[in-house]
């Protein structure tokens, strides 16, 4: 039993492909993680990293509190079954079952109680003395299954185990798996690309694309919150319906235009008040995306709803206990081709449709996705990115809905109207600001906060849920990004100082105790014209990295936050550009080599500094490939 | 239907002709293929023992003599003392050359290293010139290591030789799903352990065909021990048999008939182990 965390974990083949990218997760005991996604997408090369059978290129891996990037397979205490099963031919499935406990000099009478008690527990009893081919397919499975179960692992991994079966058995092995998680009590893993077993297993699930992370989230979640219009369309059968269309915000209603048919509906503001603003202005185009439950053509519903459209219909599905209608929103539209006023409906089971017939269909507004025609990525975040604020910059303060904020020194502001682009993690709780708690919503283990400050909505983070009703907040303005005449005139502090070096190694001899003399190898950080020690768990990352001299002969950009850095007597040199007083904080801006930091001071300094940064801190990047690797 | 029933009859004579010119062509390759055999068969039982008193292609008269010969006339050719050397020869060049050449196999199909598909081309190239454009080469290496008219010298050889010819067996090794290995090294195993519990068991057919090879080629030789070996109590029988007077033919055949028989004895009691479908049933094909 144990915990499992993947940090910044990449892998880059020798070839210069990159089949994951920035992995992190952390995945608690007992829990049963499902990786889908479609072929290539690298989740069974994760799956492999943690196994042990697949070398890690950069990142931290550890399972428990053990890092066990460099660790054999054997040692990590995981067990694993193939897609293929992998079974050895020549031994029987006792042997098969019982060779990872030889393996471990495991007592005789005990790998025999294993044996038969894993026997017992996957029905395949009756065939200890048979070879692997004199079985079935879905046997072999579970004996690949029996020889995981009776290592006892902290992890079980599973890469697409059930592939290779039918569909029925597939389904019967399904939920004896989701038995044994419950009857084993350890955390799984499990590599699947079909969307159905992730929904129904995995208590959480990772969705994956081109060796990049989509969504960590909850089979739920996923579903009802994609964070972006791949997994909003990678979850869920059948695929979501995607239209492209525009948002105007008209005092307190939004229309949506779909595009490339005569469809407009308006919503109230309140059911979008998440939706970025910026899209809100009629001018970019946006995928709306609705599922097939969420329109409907029944009659008494069309009646009801307040947003309803013009479907022709083309064709049905019947699948028995619903049907599948397809049709167009265009009425030019075929319904069959995959664009983007198709649409697809669930109805009632065996219902008639004339095809080319024109009906109404509502829209459960509530259900809607929006998702940026470019990035694809949801623009009805669950957490918004900003609290977008009107307010006026009046005699050194910032009013906004009967709250006034004192604006520091270290926000220069032109006197007038503008627009505050506040982050939810700027704002925090226990100051002078009055707000009243309206509601609390979970989110991947964040807690986002709803509040009324003056008349206005805003969303904050916290960790903790808190009580309905009155509180007090407070605004970190160094986080807050302030536009003014549609142009960003006051950018937030950048919180990581970039600064770009290379690494280098130097052989001296030092006297050791008894006289003679060791030779001894320091490395260094190059920043700047300057030589920085660099402290042993960063360069055996980075030798791990980078194998023989490559790592002497590439760029690296060395990460710090503003905290990371100290004022000293020698260090790297640099040149104090401005203070920036925000109030309860002070830092200072300065220039080093061609870069410019942001440090934390205590006092006003001016002039040539010296600056020695904490380099246990650092984060580590390669350029070249653009790898994380500290 | 009668036009049914002769196009039926034409099907059947033509299946018929198609069998009978077959077996008509088998029969001529057989019978040139078999044919220098049987001539030294009969030639081995010519009691004359000379090739001059042949009555045309075959003997004139026949008796097991010179198969006694071999054995009990021992002075001048000590055939008996031949054979236990070729025997020698064959078996430690047989084990040391198969170990060799399976343990390089297995290296080149499971391991990644630096400079592998290197070495894979450089033993393709290298294996296209003929061996004996080298033996000059091995000759001098032998005479520098002190090796001439030494047994070892040519065990080396064979055995050296041996896993230049690897690629056949890398071949095999690489049709056993790596998922085994894998599935292996999860339960603890080794490389060493995974190559003695999973890859031997499962190459057996491979190992005999190493195995065979291994032994047939210094069973037969000739080149090399002619030219490594100086003392006749060190010849083995391709060289002692070649040393016979030329009236001795009969005793030559006799010779020769001996030393193939181990070899297709060894052919049939391994046949059967050399069979595919040793991993059936480890992963889903």
């Amino acid at each position: 039993m144990a915990d499992l965390s993947l940090k910044h974990i990449y892998k880059v083949y020798p070839n210069g492909t990159k089949a994951v990218n920035d992995f992190n997760m952390r995945i608690s005991d007992k829990e049963f993680i499902v990786f889908v996604g479609p072929s290539g997408c690298g989740k069974s090369t994760v799956l492999r990293m943690i196994a042990g059978l697949e070398p890690i290129t950069a990142g931290e891996l550890k399972i428990g509190d053990v890092v066990v990037n460099d660790m054999e397979p054997k040692d990590r205490d995981i067990a694993m079954v193939f897609q293929n099963y992998a079974l050895y031919p020549h031994m029987t499935i006792y042997e098969n079952i019982a060779f990872g406990l030889r393996m471990k000099r495991v007592p005789k009478d005990e790998i025999d109680r294993r044996v038969k008690e894993a026997a017992e527990i996957l029905g395949i009893t009756d065939y200890l003395k048979r070879k692997p081919k004199e079985m079935s397919g879905g046997q072999r499975q579970r004996v690949a299954l029996g020889r995981a179960i009776v290592r006892e692992p902290k992890v079980m991994l599973l890469d697409e185990p059930l592939s290779n079966l039918d569909a029925k058995l597939r389904t019967q092995m399904r939920s004896e798996i989701v038995k044994l998680h419950k009857k084993l009590n350890t955390t799984f893993i499990y590599v699947t690309h079909d969307q159905v077993e992730a929904m129904t297993m995995g208590t959480r699930i990772v969705v994956m694309k081109s060796g990049f992370i989509q969504q960590i989230d909850t089979p739920k979640n996923l579903y009802k919150y994609p964070s972006n219009k791949f997994v909003a369309g990678f979850i869920g059968t059948p695929q979501m319906n995607f239209f492209e269309g525009t948002l105007k915000k008209v005092g307190d209603e939004v229309v949506i235009d779909f595009a490339g048919s005569d469809a407009k509906i308006t919503v109230p503001y309140s059911m979008m008040m998440k939706t970025t603003p910026s899209y809100l202005n009629g001018d970019k185009p946006v995928i709306i995306g609705l599922r097939a439950e969420d329109i409907s053509l029944d009659e008494e519903k069309v009646q009801k709803s307040a947003a309803k459209i013009k479907v022709k219909i083309s064709h049905t599905e019947e699948l028995g206990t619903e049907t599948l209608v397809y049709g167009d929103i265009d009425m030019n539209g075929d319904g069959f081709a995959e664009t983007n006023t198709r649409v697809i409906i669930k109805s009632g089971g065996f219902k008639d449709y004339t095809p080319d017939e024109v009906l109404e269909a509502a829209l459960d507004i509530s259900a809607v996705h929006l998702f940026d025609k470019d990035t694809e990525e949801s623009i009805l975040p669950r957490i918004p990115e900003y609290n977008y604020v009107d307010c006026v910059s009046r005699g050194g303060k910032l009013s906004f809905s009967g709250v006034n904020i004192a604006i520091p020194p270290a926000i220069c502001l032109d006197e007038g109207a503008c627009e505050l682009l506040i982050p939810p993690t700027a704002i925090t709780f226990g100051g002078d600001i009055p707000a009243e708690v309206e509601g609390c919503e979970d989110i991947s283990g964040k807690v986002l906060i709803s509040l009324e400050i003056g008349e206005r909505r805003m969303f904050a983070l916290s960790d903790r849920k808190l009580p309905e009703g009155k509180t007090a907040i407070s605004i970190d303005l160094k986080q807050v990004a302030v536009n003014m005449g549609g142009e960003q005139v006051i950018s937030p502090m950048p919180t990581v100082n970039t600064l770009n070096g290379t690494f280098s190694m130097v052989k001296s001899k030092v006297q050791r105790s008894d006289g003679k003399k060791q030779k001894v190898r320091t490395y260094y950080a190059n920043i700047a014209g300057k030589q920085l020690v660099m402290p042993e768990e960063v360069y055996l990352k980075m030798f791990s990295a980078l194998s023989g001299r490559k790592v002497y002969n590439t760029t690296f950009d060395y990460e710090f936050t503003p905290y990371d850095f100290t004022l000293a007597q020698d260090g790297l040199e640099g040149e104090v550009q401005a203070m920036l007083d925000y109030g309860s904080e002070l830092f200072a801006k300065v220039k080093v080599g061609g870069s410019i930091l942001y440090i934390k001071a205590e006092n006003e300094v001016a002039g040539k500094v010296f600056l020695l940064p904490e380099m246990a801190k650092v984060s580590v990047i390669e350029k070249e490939r653009g790898i994380r690797i500290v | 239907m009668s036009s049914a029933k002769s196009a039926a009859a034409k099907a059947k004579t033509k299946r018929i002709l198609n069998i009978v010119i077959t077996y008509c062509i088998l029969l001529i390759v057989a019978f040139i293929f078999f044919f220098p055999c049987l001539w030294l068969i009969l030639a081995s039982f010519s009691k004359s023992g000379s090739i001059y008193t042949f009555d045309g292609f075959f003997p004139t008269e026949y008796s097991v003599a010179s198969f006694n010969q071999l054995f009990t006339d021992t002075v001048m050719y000590n055939y008996p003392k031949w054979f236990l050397n070729t025997l020698f020869i064959a078996v430690m060049s047989c084990i040391l050359g198969t170990l060799l050449t399976i343990l390089t196999a297995y290296v080149m199909s499971r391991f990644r290293f630096k400079s592998r598909k290197a070495m894979i081309k450089t033993t393709l190239v290298l294996g296209m010139f003929p061996s004996f454009m080298g033996t000059i080469a091995v000759y001098l290496l032998m005479t520098q290591f002190n090796l001439i008219n030494q047994q070892w010298g040519l065990i080396l050889i064979y055995s050296g030789t041996a896993p230049m010819g690897y690629l056949t067996q890398k071949g095999f090794f690489d049709t056993i799903p790596y998922s085994i290995d894998e599935a292996a090294r999860i339960d603890g195993a080794s490389n060493f352990t995974i190559f003695i519990k999973f890859i031997l068991p499962l190459s057996k057919p491979i190992l005999v065909f190493t195995a065979l090879t291994s032994f047939a080629w210094p069973w037969s030789d000739f080149i090399l021990p002619k030219m490594l070996l100086i003392d006749q109590d060190l010849y083995t029988v391709a060289v002692g048999l070649m040393s016979l007077d030329e009236t001795q033919f009969s005793r030559f055949a006799a010779g020769s008939i001996i030393i193939a028989i181990p070899i297709i004895v060894l052919y049939f009691c391994l046949v059967k182990y050399m069979i595919n479908g040793m991993s059936a049933g480890a992963v889903k094909e």
